[in-house]
């Protein structure tokens, strides 16, 4: 049951056909990882909170730079220099105290990854770099745990939706993999706000729906966002079967 | 032999396969994917999938920032 002060609070999600009481109930269970909380993470832990996912856990290791501001739109300028995952923690609670988060102020190594995937039913990678995004993938295909992948640089933006718990999913790294490669980021190639902060919220939105049991129409597809078309491109990938994360290469 | 490549129309004397095309666009291996007809085609295929004229070749790199 929800309390009265639910009731009003997710009064909007109560009147949608596909979420109602029964949705607000699952998000209100709802057990969440966020890793990264930059351009991606600030959108997608904010909307998440606010929409009373339950449990959230958040990772980042980096303090806050004036130059995060221009698009890392849950921190404030007289927060400079403070940790994130403390900022945002305190973020997520004024918006919804209803929701309880725990903050993760370390470089995790893959084994403090595993520990944590056992206590959360989805994990959003909002980093900022290709070796966590290796790892965090690697983790998740172990403990086949579901992963929303998030990037963007420039006017640029990928989205994709791995869900570990089917046998037959495909990964990120069947799509990209070269663990050591110097992919794109937003220190060399410089990023524009809203295009990051459309991508966590799509992150967002494909969150609701795993965890309320809406279909997402995004499992193993790779979408492109382009920022100056406003255009999105969908791709299919396929689970590669020589793929050494996923796969049984010979 | 005519395809297209993100949107670009190109010629090929004869029938290629991707690492013959990316070697042919001087375009680097490491750091791209490539979805054919808007199917990523995994980086193991790449040396055995012929391509077919008119084929609608997409060419991106991993993008890691966020």
């Amino acid at each position: 049951m929800l309390t009265d002060a639910e009731m009003l609070r997710y009064s909007r999600h109560l009147l949608l056909e596909d979420v109602g009481e029964l949705g607000q109930k699952d998000l209100k269970n709802g057990k969440v990882l966020i890793i990264g909380m930059g351009g991606l993470g600030s959108p997608a832990a904010l909307y998440l909170a606010a929409a009373g996912v339950g449990s959230m856990v958040i990772a980042d290791f980096d303090c806050l730079e004036v130059s995060n501001l221009q698009r890392q739109i849950a921190y404030n300028t007289a927060d400079i220099g403070g940790d994130k995952v403390a900022l945002m923690k305190q973020r997520m609670q004024q918006i919804n105290p209803e929701v309880r988060v725990r903050s993760i102020n370390t470089e995790m190594t893959k084994e403090q990854l595993l520990m944590e995937l056992m206590m959360v039913n989805l994990v959003l990678d909002c980093t900022d770099n290709m070796a966590s995004r290796q790892m965090i993938n690697s983790a998740c295909v172990d403990a086949k745990v579901p992963l929303i992948v998030g990037a963007a640089i420039r006017f640029e933006g990928q989205l994709m939706f791995f869900d570990h718990s089917q046998e037959d999913s495909a990964c990120y790294h069947c799509l990209f993999p070269n663990e050591d490669e110097q992919a794109l980021n937003c220190s060399n190639s410089g990023v524009i706000g809203p295009v990051v902060g459309t991508i966590g919220t799509m992150q967002a939105l494909e969150a609701i729906k795993h965890i309320t049991g809406l279909p997402s129409g995004i499992k193993n597809k790779l979408k492109l966002f382009d920022g100056k078309t406003l255009e999105w491109q969908t791709f299919a990938i396929n689970k590669d079967a020589q793929c050494s994360v996923c796969g049984n290469p010979k | 032999m005519k395809i297209n490549v993100n949107e670009q129309p190109i010629e090929l004397d004869q029938q290629a396969n991707i690492e013959q095309l990316l070697t042919f666009l001087d375009s680097p291996l490491k750091g791209s994917a490539i979805a054919v007809n808007q199917k990523i085609i995994s980086r193991s295929e790449w040396a055995n999938y012929k391509l077919q004229e008119n084929d609608q070749v997409s060419l991106f790199q991993a993008i890691a920032g966020g």
